[in-house]
């Protein structure tokens, strides 16, 4: 019986063990083997010049003036995508939740930008935002908001806050979804007993809908900011990081780096800094969250 | 439990079969000992050339097969590196000449100078290209394959309507590019921009040609910096000065790149820009007899322009040299490399195809033999990889939006050069 028991005890393992296996050696190798190279200096180029440089490299990413510029833009990026893409989606939700002819259908064309592939939305994007034939410009010049075209993506003011649009436009279905399925999963009679007490629809949203949700929120959020965060084939397409450093985020500078440069070592250590910055923030997340459970209710 | 057994019994005899296959396959008597060489190549349409070409080549070497990997050309270089330190290079590769100092750094390129020497074909590729592509250790690890000079299109409808010449230094080419750049439809905002200046990557060709020309150069005769003069920052000012304060180039030039330049030209946006014969056809495709070229104006030193090229490497870590160095000087001897040319839409490196005729090109071909006498290429320095990819684009890019001064730009590209 005993020997049963702790066979069966190690069954779950023995499934899991492939799975485990495949993350170990594409996930962890490689992100300890980045740490170790943080500590170098590697130009794949100079390989003469190969030696161990300890906190060299994080020293130098601290005057690093691409470095501070990639940092902060880095965190306009994560706040500024992913409030636009929690209201967008949050309404987009909202709207599908109610009884209208076609929903089905609209639930299912809601889906396209989630679907679509990056490169394609970043082409897409660029050529939309086109400052000579673009139809964006074009719009906005008929509708007189601009008089004349405005070349979005070749200017340092809005060329990052043109990809974040891009990118909210990409990612905002993920949270629809996510916020559709909590808002209904909230029983109906909530909002009868509501109704009963003579609640207004406003009172109605912010008492009943928004706490019930909360969880699933709080969770899609900070799925969205690890991937948000790491993204950067949207801006290797639509600017490059361009024009100048104006769109360059941390992800996007360790690439160049790394894969123009060929500065392995520098690279790492702008990787190791964005998942600092990625821990901490999770961190702080998590405890708040874990604070907030414990709070009676 | 049974189950899995089968499971690995079946595995078991399925690597059995196919190590058996394998090793049958390894201990069949080869008839005549096959050397296969793997070439990467990275030009557009391979069909049209490169297939015809290894056919002859197999035909008159039958033990020495080649076998051609297209690599896509934004990713060439960076992979070219990884495979060199990866020790997994090809035998043979297409290569271009500010890549050499980073392959020679890294010991990944095998001296053709041995082969040369017996070699009959050499007195037909021109001495120009042979002094470009040899190395500053006085080696010539590179084999030339085809080249390109940088000219000025223009639009000759544009330039008859308004009565202009052709500018023969860049004061008159300023002049000229104002008069360009006009509101045809009266809203205001110019239509036609007068010259097109590429302002992402690539776009070093066209800063070379007015700033390298005015008194900047890379190194002076003493190997210091001669990026940080008066004169080479005020030459930088004048082109910066092209996009913020003349405003002859369209308001999109800092994030224009080869489509953009190549679009707006074709299209009527632009009245010039530079560029070479590899783009001649499609531009006489769009506008026919309308579009034209000249060698670049001249700055206050004389003129410069960029000498595009592509040579071939044969790597250290080949196992095949003599197989890789018969490739190498197939495709550069002059019957073969016109064939080449046919499909690159470029120049070939033999003298014996000086009186190619490129028909309808002809005009486009004028300009590039006119302006080989002051055709020049970037510093064989392992910095100019650097400079090219990234550290020129985001700088320049700086500049026109008005972040740093022409100073500071030319510092930067100093302080790069100076390892810094």
């Amino acid at each position: 019986m005993t020997h049963m028991k702790r066979k069966n005890d190690l069954y779950p393992y023995a499934l899991l063990s492939p799975a485990m296996l495949v993350t170990l050696i594409i996930i962890f190798i490689p992100m300890i083997y980045t740490f170790g190279l943080s500590f170098f200096n590697y130009v794949i180029w100079k390989p003469n010049e190969i030696r161990f440089v300890f906190l060299g490299n994080y020293a130098k990413a601290l005057s690093d003036e691409i470095f501070r510029i990639s940092f902060k833009n880095t965190l306009v990026w994560i706040v500024g995508v992913i409030g636009m893409q929690l209201l967008l989606g949050l309404a987009a939700a909202l709207l599908l939740n109610r009884n209208f002819v076609w929903r089905g259908l609209a639930r299912s064309l809601i889906l396209i930008p989630w679907v679509t592939p990056s490169v394609i939305t970043a082409l897409m994007w660029r050529w939309m935002y086109d400052g000579n034939s673009g139809v964006i410009n074009d719009l906005l010049v008929r509708m007189g908001i601009l008089n004349h075209y405005v070349p979005f993506l070749a200017n340092n003011h809005t060329a990052l806050p043109a990809i974040m649009v891009a990118l909210m436009w990409q990612g905002f279905p993920f949270f629809a979804v996510m916020i559709l399925a909590g808002l209904q999963a909230i029983p109906a009679e909530l909002y009868e007993v509501a109704d009963v007490d003579g609640a207004r629809p406003v009172q109605k949203f912010f008492f009943i809908t928004l706490p019930m949700i909360t969880p699933i929120l709080l969770t899609t959020i900070l799925l969205r900011t690890i991937w948000v965060a790491n993204s950067l084939d949207i801006i290797f397409i639509m600017t490059g990081g361009g024009p100048g450093y104006a769109s360059h985020t941390l992800p996007l500078y360790s690439y160049i780096r790394a894969y123009k440069g060929l500065d392995f070592g520098y690279a790492s250590t702008i990787a190791v800094y964005l998942t600092m910055l990625l821990v901490a923030i999770v961190t702080l997340y998590v405890i708040r969250i874990l604070r907030g459970e414990e709070r009676p209710r | 439990m049974k189950r899995s057994l089968t499971l690995f019994v079946l595995m078991v005899l399925v690597s059995f079969t196919l190590f058996a296959g394998g090793k049958q396959e390894a201990s069949q008597p080869a008839q005549e000992e096959v050397q296969t060489i793997t070439f990467w190549y990275h030009f557009d349409d391979p069909e049209t050339a490169l297939t015809p070409l290894i056919q002859k080549f197999e035909r008159e070497n039958p033990n020495i097969k080649v076998e051609a990997v297209r690599i896509p050309w934004d990713s060439y270089n960076q992979r070219l590196l990884t495979a060199v330190t990866g020790g997994n290079p090809p035998d043979v590769a297409q290569v271009k000449l500010w890549w050499q100092p980073q392959l020679v750094e890294l010991g990944a390129l095998e001296p053709l100078d041995p082969w040369l020497a017996n070699w009959s074909g050499k007195n037909d590729i021109y001495d120009r290209v042979w002094e470009l592509t040899k190395f500053t250790d006085g080696k010539q690890y590179l084999m030339p394959l085809q080249m390109v000079i940088l000219y000025m299109y223009y639009r000759v409808d544009m330039f008859n309507e308004l009565g202009l010449q052709i500018p023969k230094t860049r004061a008159e080419f300023l002049d000229v590019a104002k008069k360009l750049t006009r509101d045809t439809n009266g809203d205001g905002e110019p239509d036609v921009y007068g010259f097109g200046i590429r302002g992402a990557r690539g776009g070093h060709d066209w800063w070379g040609t007015f700033v390298l020309s005015s008194g900047a150069q890379f190194f002076d005769s003493n190997g210091n910096s001669g990026l940080t003069t008066p004169e080479a920052i005020a030459a930088n000012q004048w082109f910066i000065d092209l996009y913020r304060v003349h405003k002859v180039s369209p308001p999109t030039t800092p994030n224009d790149g080869f489509r953009e330049i190549i679009a707006n030209m074709q299209s009527g946006k632009t009245a010039m820009t530079i560029h070479h014969i590899g783009s001649a056809q499609g531009m006489v495709d769009a506008l026919g007899d309308k579009i034209s070229a000249f060698p670049v104006p001249a700055g206050t030193e004389g003129r410069w322009t960029s000498f595009g090229d592509e040579e071939n490497a044969i790597f250290s870590a080949s196992r095949a040299k003599d197989a890789a160095w018969k490739w190498v000087s197939f495709l550069a001897t002059a019957e073969n490399n016109a064939i080449w040319q046919k499909s690159s839409g470029q120049v070939s490196i033999n003298k014996s195809n000086a009186d190619m005729d490129f028909g309808e090109l002809n005009r486009f071909m004028k300009a590039t033999t006119d302006s080989a006498p002051f055709a020049g290429v970037l510093p064989a320095h392992p910095a100019t990889a650097e400079f090219v990819e990234t550290v020129w684009p985001a700088t320049m890019q700086r500049a026109f939006l008005g972040e740093i001064t022409s100073a500071q730009m030319m510092q930067t590209f100093a302080d790069l050069y100076a390892g810094k």
